[in-house]
């Protein structure tokens, strides 16, 4: 079985840090974009296992940039994670809405993070 | 400017009227410079002139026929009287012949007596006869004078027995004397009844002619009445109907309009004022107008002012959050040693930077959920929740806290609670910040949950044995930023915003907040929350 691939779609720099860091020691294959128009690409043309997305990303929103995914029939069944900037201000419903699988209130806990991935890519 | 001119406002046949000349009447009517008082009472005086007039001119003509038929009376009478003396003559003439026949001198005393009633009638008539007719009645005196000369003779021949001479005297001078007397009567009798036929006619003509005028004063009085009633009340009704229009203009939110009216009497001062009323309203209401105006645009930039706070908070929700996402997780995986073994002595710095970054995110949420509500831009997220699952979360958030401060903690939810309507992860919230105030500020004893039903409305209530608050701060506990000392945020913690928060909240399921409390003893903090609602006032 080929390593499963994560794609990390998160303008900060040290956000991107945190997510390799935690998954250096996990069979996970990371693939990072730095915004959302990079992020689309990415995923059209790698077909990752999972995909992370920031709500608030430069050139294309994540919200739009899920729209986009949900709508590109080879992408459409991917998992997909918003990471909204504040559950309680209704991005949370937003992130739903545009077809996301899950969603992540930052500031998150990276273990919960973990937790997320797991769940939806369990190590055997 | 609106202008309001008479013939807009009028009914069709007044249209006509007016333009007629009744109309230049009417309006130079209204156009005289007197009250409406003097106009009426000319009116009625003119009326009242002219009824005078009418009677003082029947009363001439009245006056003038009674003396006309006077004259006709002393016509008549003189008529009587040349009547009289003609019998007297033919009397005269009579006892005269008697006397020849029976020779009798005596018979000459009637004749006398006669001659008598002749005289005095003839005087009479003298008196009374009209001065053309005086030459007339002398010569009928004069043959008169003859005859009783003659008479005298004829006596006098009769008593000398002189018939033959007595005879004479009778057929040569007598009776032509009578003859001639007979016809100056005939004649004077004549005259009269001219007279009298003349009479008769012309008081048949002033009668006629009284009746005309009176007929002539009467059309005239009705038609001057009528035009006068006609003039005066229309150079009334005009502006009354003008002010009519004006107004109904003025009451439809047509200011500025002017009232044009010929009037320069009452009305027209009652038009100047409506003109003035009309422009001041005009420019009160174009004052207000601009004022609106004014206030519409500063509400606009409010509105956008108050979009961009919204955006900015919005944005710098995600520019703090970013930053502290970072610190967060790397202290985390640093704690779960992903970057290989910590010191012990870099584990307590390790978790005291956790323990602030978690301080800043709450207090950061905190100004954030508050901002949002000031803002007006807080919305419920209404649905359908259980509170026993509400209570269970609480307890459970809580539980290790309670635990690691040894504190009793129960929590009862009344067994005949419905589904609730509602935010039910607002209430959570607030729950959640009530019973981790009571847990902060209790150092020993217990904190207890207790929700129930009371009619439409639910009631929480977390009460704690805790240090209590005193009287005089009850009421700005849940003000921003209150805590009964500052030394109590160092001691205790807390962003001091999660009871002005939870007020704002409960406020806005249309519930309130309240606290009963004992210095030293413990608080009870409770809200109500409508058992079904959707939202109350913002």
């Amino acid at each position: 079985m080929r390593d499963r691939t994560v794609l990390h779609v998160e303008d900060n720099e040290y956000n991107r840090k945190i997510v390799r860091q935690l998954l250096s020691r996990t069979p996970y294959k990371l693939l990072e974009a730095a915004d959302g128009e990079e992020g689309v690409a990415v995923a059209q043309r790698e077909l990752p296992d999972l995909i992370l997305m920031d709500v608030q990303l430069p050139k294309l929103s994540g919200l739009d940039a899920t729209r986009l995914l949900r709508a590109d029939p080879r992408t459409a069944r991917i998992p997909l994670v918003v990471v909204t900037s504040f559950a309680l201000s209704g991005d949370d419903r937003r992130a739903m809405d545009a077809g996301a699988s899950a969603y992540l209130a930052k500031p998150y806990s990276p273990r919960d993070l973990l937790a997320l991935i797991h769940k939806f890519l369990p190590e055997n | 400017m609106l202008r309001v001119s008479a013939p807009e406002r009028v009914a069709p046949p007044v249209v006509a009227l007016l333009a007629s000349p009744l109309g230049i009447l009417v309006r130079a009517v209204a156009r005289i410079r007197a009250s409406v008082h003097i106009k009426l009472l000319a009116g009625f005086l003119l009326i009242t002139l002219l009824f005078i007039a009418m009677s003082a001119v029947s009363l001439r003509t009245v006056a003038e026929t009674a003396r006309q038929t006077n004259l006709l009376d002393e016509a008549h009478e003189r008529v009587g009287w040349s009547r009289q003396i003609e019998h007297a003559l033919a009397m005269q003439m009579h006892f005269t012949a008697m006397a020849l026949l029976s020779k009798d001198a005596d018979i000459v005393a009637l004749i006398l007596r006669e001659n008598n009633r002749f005289n005095d009638t003839l005087a009479r008539l003298e008196k009374a006869a009209p001065p053309e007719e005086r030459a007339l009645i002398q010569d009928i005196r004069g043959s008169q004078d003859d005859a009783m000369a003659t008479v005298a003779d004829i006596a006098n021949a009769v008593r000398d027995g002189r018939l033959a001479d007595a005879m004479t005297a009778l057929r040569t001078r007598q009776e032509p004397t009578y003859r001639k007397i007979e016809t100056l009567v005939g004649s004077l009798v004549a005259a009269e009844e001219t007279r009298m036929a003349s009479l008769r006619a012309s008081i048949a003509a002033a009668s006629r002619y009284s009746l005309r005028m009176m007929a002539g004063f009467a059309v005239a009085s009705i038609v001057l009445a009528l035009l006068g009633g006609f003039v005066i009340s229309w150079s009334f009704i005009l502006p009354v109907r003008e002010a009519h229009g004006f107004l109904s203009e003025v009451a439809q939110g047509r200011f500025g309009g002017t009232i044009v009216v010929p009037n320069r009497d009452e009305f027209g001062a009652l038009a100047e004022h409506m003109n003035w009323m009309s422009r001041e309203l005009r420019r009160l209401d174009d004052e207000q107008r601009v004022a609106a105006e004014t206030l519409h645009s500063l509400n606009d930039r409010l509105a956008l002012a108050s979009r961009a706070k919204s955006e900015f908070l919005a944005n710098m929700s995600h520019e703090l959050r970013t930053p502290l996402n970072a610190i967060l997780g790397f202290t985390e995986i640093m704690l779960d040693e992903l970057y290989g073994e910590v010191p012990p002595t870099l584990r307590e710095p390790l978790v005291d930077i956790q323990t602030n970054g978690r301080h800043l995110l709450r207090l950061i949420n905190d100004v954030l959920d508050l901002s949002k509500i000031e803002a007006g831009r807080f919305e419920l997220g209404v649905d359908e929740y259980s509170v026993q699952e509400i209570v269970d979360v609480v307890r459970a958030s809580l539980r290790s806290l309670a635990l690691e401060k040894g504190l009793t903690f129960t929590a009862r939810v009344a067994p005949d609670i419905p589904p609730a309507r509602g935010d039910g992860r607002r209430i959570t919230q607030c729950l959640l910040n009530l019973a981790g105030n009571a847990l902060k500020f209790t150092r020993q004893g217990r904190v207890d949950i207790d929700v129930r039903l009371d009619g439409a409305w639910l009631v929480y209530r977390v009460s704690d044995t805790g240090i209590g608050i005193p009287k005089n701060e009850v009421e700005n506990i849940f003000a921003e930023f209150r805590q009964v000392d500052t030394t109590i945020t160092r001691e205790y913690g807390g962003t001091g915003l999660g009871l002005s928060i939870t007020k704002r909240l409960v406020e806005m399921h249309g519930g309130r907040i309240g606290v009963e409390s004992e210095l030293g003893k413990g608080s009870t903090f409770f809200f109500t929350v409508p058992l079904h609602t959707d939202g109350g006032r913002a």
